[in-house]
Parts: C-alpha cells; structure tokens; sequence
C-alpha cells in the first residue's frame, strides 16, 4: 500500500469492470478515497444493476481503503454532476476525475443506426463532458486538479467498423487538448490513455469484424503494437496513479498509450509534408504536383479490392 | 471552366457561405452538378432563410454551371437521408459529399452549457454522420464515391476555450478514418481537411478568446494574416481529392489555407518505456518524469490569481 495519493479524493467512471476497475483498485491502494462509478449495464448499455460498483468498493474495503459506490449514467447531465457530488457527499472534495466509462456498437458506417452513433457517442464523448464539466468548476475555484479521459488507437489511427467509437474516441483526444488549454492556468491538468487491453468490452467486438479487419490487412496498418504484449486491463492503471499525483503537475495536454508492460507519450497529428505557393493552387497544379509531394509514400489503409463473386 | 469533375454530381453541406460555399463554386466549375446544401441559420444555428444556398446556386448558373439548392438540417437522420435523396431525384447519381456545415459555441469548459456542447457535437459530429451514412450506402453500392469531411486544428491540437468544438472536430477525423477504412475495398475513399480561412463562424469568436489565446505559448507556426485566410483558398485540394485522379488517396488529413497544403500524419510514439509485465507505481514515480515525460511544455501553465 503506497500513499502516492494519500488524501486525495477520486471519481472513477465505468469502474465495476475491466481498466476502470483496475484504477479504482489502484488509486485506493496509493491513499485516495475512491467513488466508484458503474450504471452495472451489459456492454450494449442497456439494464442496470448495483452490482459491479459494489463489489469494487468491497474489494477496495477488505484492503483497508476507503470507497463508495455511485450507479449514475454519466450520459446525462444530472448523472454527471451526482457522480461529482456524491464525491462531494462522502469524502468532503474531489481532486481527480477519470472518466473510463464506455460501450460498444461496432457496425460498418453504411449499416449503422442512429441508435447505435447516439449511443456510443452519448455514454463515451457526453459521458466525458457531464463529469468533467461540473468537475472542472470546483478544479478551477480550488486551483488544482487532475482530469484523465480514455481515447483509444481506434480514434487516433481508425479502425474498421467503428466508426461511432473512432469518432468519439479521437472526440475525447479532442476534448482534452482543448480543456488543457481552458484549465491549465488554474493549475489543473488534463491527459488522456489510449488504452490496449482485453476487457468484457473488447470481447463484444463481432469476431466478423475482426476477419474483416484482417482479411484486409487493416489490423497490421495501426501501428502500436509491434510487441507481444500482455493485454491485462489493470495494466493500465499504474500510469493513471502516477498521472493523477502531485508528481505530474507538469504533465498537461499529453495522450499516453499503455498496454501491458509498454507506456508511450503519443505526438499529436503533425505537419509530415507541405506544398506551398504564392497565391491559391488550381486544381491542374494539384494534379501535377501531389504524387510527387504530398502523395510520396502514402499508403491507402483500405485498398480496393475486386467484388466477391 | 476545367472539367476535373465533369459528369459528376457532388453534395456540399453548409455551402451557402465561407469555405462551404468556395467548395461548391471550385465543384461546379470543374463540371460537377452541386446540391447546395445550407440551412441558412445565423451562425448560432437559430433561425432559417432559404437566401444563402440560393444565392451560390444563382452564382454557379451565372458561370454556366448546374446546381440546386437544399435546406435540409443535416443534424438529423431524416435530414441527411434527405439531402442524399435530393441529389438522386435531382440529377439520377451520387459520387461525392463534402460535409461543410458546422457552427460555434465558444465556451471555457468550466462555463459551458449543455446546450452548447449538443449543439455543436450534433451539427458538426452527428452531421457529418447523418449524410455520410446514407451517402455510403449508395458509395458501396456503385464501388466508388468520394467523402470529404472537416475537421479543425482546435481538436487535432487544442485551442483554448472550445472544448466543445474541439471534440467535434476531432471525433469527425476519427470518424473519417473509420470510413476510410470500411469504405476503402469498395473504391470508396474518405479524407479530411483541416482548414484556416477567416469566415463568419471564426468571426463569431470573442475577443476575450483571442486575447487569451494570444498570450500563450502557441502550438501553430505563426502565418501572415495577408498570406493565410481566405475561404475559397481551401476548395481547389477538395476538388481534387473529389477527381478520379485521388482515387487511391484514403484516410489522409490534410492542412489548408492560402497556398499552403500540408499533409498531417498520424499521431506516433515519441517515447516508450517498456518492461515485462506491469509497472510498479514506484517505478514510475522515477521512470516517467526522467523518460516519458521529461521537458514536455504545458499548453497552458498555471498562472498565479489575478488580485483584485
């Protein structure tokens, strides 16, 4: 039992299962009092239980820690800000908000519902927004803060028959750079984990999209996982504990990927080649000049590929 | 009048000004049939006239081109499948859709609404869904279509004060290398552009934002105002990532303004540690300031309370 975050009072979202339990553990094993956040859905979101969130919070209890569990949806407003005030409610304040809360609708775009885009984007971008905003007022009033959102390599690099979760996963990396910017002066910070595990989540994913994504060589193109890596879910947790500490107070704007044994800092999308003239190009220019320049290297992700007979 | 685009039939959302508008004109002159999709709402998304689409509509005639005005609202479903249905009863086909539409809601995140950060997550995000789920449909189909989505630098780097915008933006480049990748085995490509232009909706910005803005460190290589930020500066690369010629060019974003186009890679690893199974706290404590996070700048540093 460390004391890293002795003292401190932490939200964890999506926490009964998989890497938001794991953090919930973990935080609470370095000192921090612990609100564990979990609707106790299915993974489609749907159905609610008790369940999971408590179980944690007794985990954490037979430990000798300190926790409370919190069932909110952080898809709406009012569940957002009770997840913050039930923070506020047990343990008198609140330092660290980390928001894992989230599910999956994988569907090819031509095939997706409204239902299924609105629910992804409701539970993982909303989700982040609802707790990170009521958060983000106390943050500021208190001048210190630590806020840890989840995108993942799906938004950031894109994977097929995602695209809800790639839209609001690289949503989340937005969000965060962004408030980074609004709340860095305060004295608060906000990074985001682009996680790599295997959880009940991942384990939804249709093992026809993962044919599709292989047949096609997608699954080679993303890029971040040339080693053989465990996949634990509390694999991630450790970077979280050192991130949300007092340790990291500099460390603001960052995405981090952590898988297994492996922590990257990720770069932001960057400028890789230019074209450049005086005055607007013409479409003929263009032409002329792109596979020469720009087009230099460039690999199309998803080739096309002759019709199934 | 060149011929990049002859026989082809485009829809463009939010077209009825700025960039939108730049990228139905640059379509039609080189050939394309435009739907002229724009709600004609004031910037904050309040209010309808039906004058914006249809003065780009009479423009594009006026030089001998074919267009038709639409003023579906693309943040819904039925809009979005309308629009794509328009272009079908219109003109009989379907080959490219450039998702323009967008508004802002600028906000620091502390004091942002509900309501700001839905309005803007649904017209930009849910937006670009809405015709571009229904426009791959059609895409697959027929084994070829071009989509063209925007995104923005304030999600792709940060910019202070539109947390909300700046998730939209970003998710939609998300979004795009998705649909790049579902839609690419069907000689389908999807690709984003990031633009800076000087339009009404950048005018919207307070002045409070910029001053802000301003004093920080900034993330962007600085760009002389005269050079930069004309609208119609960014639609020759969307006609051309629209042609036959770009048809093996898929999930790229690409940096446009005045005559600069750059190439935007995706985020890599710039540092690692590694270990065989998982990290100790206390390891961390030592290996992560020395190793993964050692001279990083804060965006934004903490600045002592202003006194009164």
């Amino acid at each position: 039992m460390g004391d890293l975050l002795k003292d401190k009072v932490a939200v964890v979202t999506g926490s009964g299962r998989g890497i938001g339990r794991g953090i919930a553990l973990l935080l609470a094993e370095e000192g921090a009092k612990v609100v564990v956040n979990d609707l106790g859905g299915s993974v489609d979101g749907e159905g609610a239980s008790n369940t999971p969130a408590q179980e944690v919070v007794n985990e954490i209890k037979a430990k000798g820690g300190d926790a409370v569990a919190n069932g909110d949806s952080v898809a709406t407003m009012e569940g957002g800000e009770n997840i913050i005030k039930t923070a506020l409610d047990n343990f008198g304040k609140l330092d660290i908000v980390v928001a894992v809360a989230g599910i999956l609708r994988d569907r090819m775009l031509f095939n997706m519902t409204e239902e299924e885009w609105d629910a992804v984007i409701a539970v993982h971008l909303k989700g982040t927004f609802s707790v990170v905003k009521p958060a983000s007022i106390l943050f500021r009033q208190q001048r210190s803060g630590k806020i840890i959102a989840f995108s993942s390599t799906s938004g950031l690099y894109g994977n097929s028959g995602q695209a809800n979760y790639g839209a609001a996963k690289d949503g989340i990396a937005g969000l965060i750079r962004g408030i980074a910017r609004d709340l860095g002066r305060y004295g608060v910070t906000a990074n985001a984990i682009s996680p790599g595990a295997d959880s009940r989540m991942t384990q939804s994913v249709p093992q026809s999209a993962r044919d599709i994504r292989a047949a096609s060589g997608i699954e080679a193109q993303s890029a971040v996982t040339p080693l053989e890596l465990n996949r634990d879910p509390e694999d991630v947790a450790p970077m979280v504990a050192w991130l949300v500490s007092d340790e990291a107070n500099d460390v603001n704007g960052q995405v981090f990927h952590c898988q297994g044994g492996q922590i990257s800092l990720m770069s932001n999308p960057y400028e890789e080649r230019t074209l450049r003239k005086v005055g607007r190009w013409s479409v003929e220019e263009i032409d002329a000049m792109f596979a020469g320049t720009l087009g230099m290297d460039m690999v199309n992700p998803a080739p096309v590929q002759a019709p199934k007979e | 009048m060149a011929n990049y685009l002859n026989g082809k039939v485009a829809i463009v959302t939010g077209a009825g000004r700025g960039i939108g508008a730049g990228v139905a004109k640059q379509l039609a002159a080189e050939g394309a049939k435009v739907i002229v999709n724009d709600i004609g709402a004031a910037l904050d998304g309040e209010g309808l006239s039906n004058t914006p689409a249809e003065e780009v509509v009479n423009e594009i005639k006026a030089l001998g081109g074919e267009a038709s005005a639409n003023y579906n609202d693309i943040s819904t479903m039925e809009g979005g499948e309308g629009l794509v249905q328009s272009a079908l009863d219109t003109y009989g086909q379907l080959d490219i859709v450039v998702t323009v539409a967008g508004i802002l809601r600028d906000r620091m995140i502390f004091n942002m609404t509900e309501e700001e950060w839905d309005d803007v997550i649904r017209v930009h995000m849910k937006g670009t869904f809405t015709v571009c789920k229904y426009a791959s449909i059609l895409f697959r189909q027929q084994r070829s279509g071009r989509i063209i989505t925007f995104a923005s630098e304030s999600g792709l780097i940060g910019n202070t004060g539109q947390g909300n915008y700046a998730a939209a933006k970003s998710g939609i480049a998300g979004f795009t290398k998705v649909a790049a990748k579902d839609l690419g085995r069907y000689g389908v490509t999807a690709n984003s552009i990031c633009p800076r232009a000087n339009t009404r909706m950048t005018q919207s910005i307070p002045d409070s934002s910029r001053q802000l803005r301003s004093e920080r460190p900034s993330d962007r290589e600085e760009v002389p105002e005269s050079e930069a930020m004309n609208p119609e500066d960014v639609a020759p690369m969307v006609a051309y990532l629209a042609s036959d010629q770009a048809s093996n060019i898929n999930g790229q974003t690409f940096l446009v303004y005045g005559g600069t186009i750059t190439k935007l890679a995706l985020p890599r690893r710039t540092r690692t540690i590694f270990k065989q199974g998982r990290w100790e706290v206390e390891e961390l404590r030592k290996l992560a300031p020395q190793h993964l996070t050692q001279g990083l700048v804060n965006p934004s540093p903490p600045q002592a309370p202003k006194t009164a």
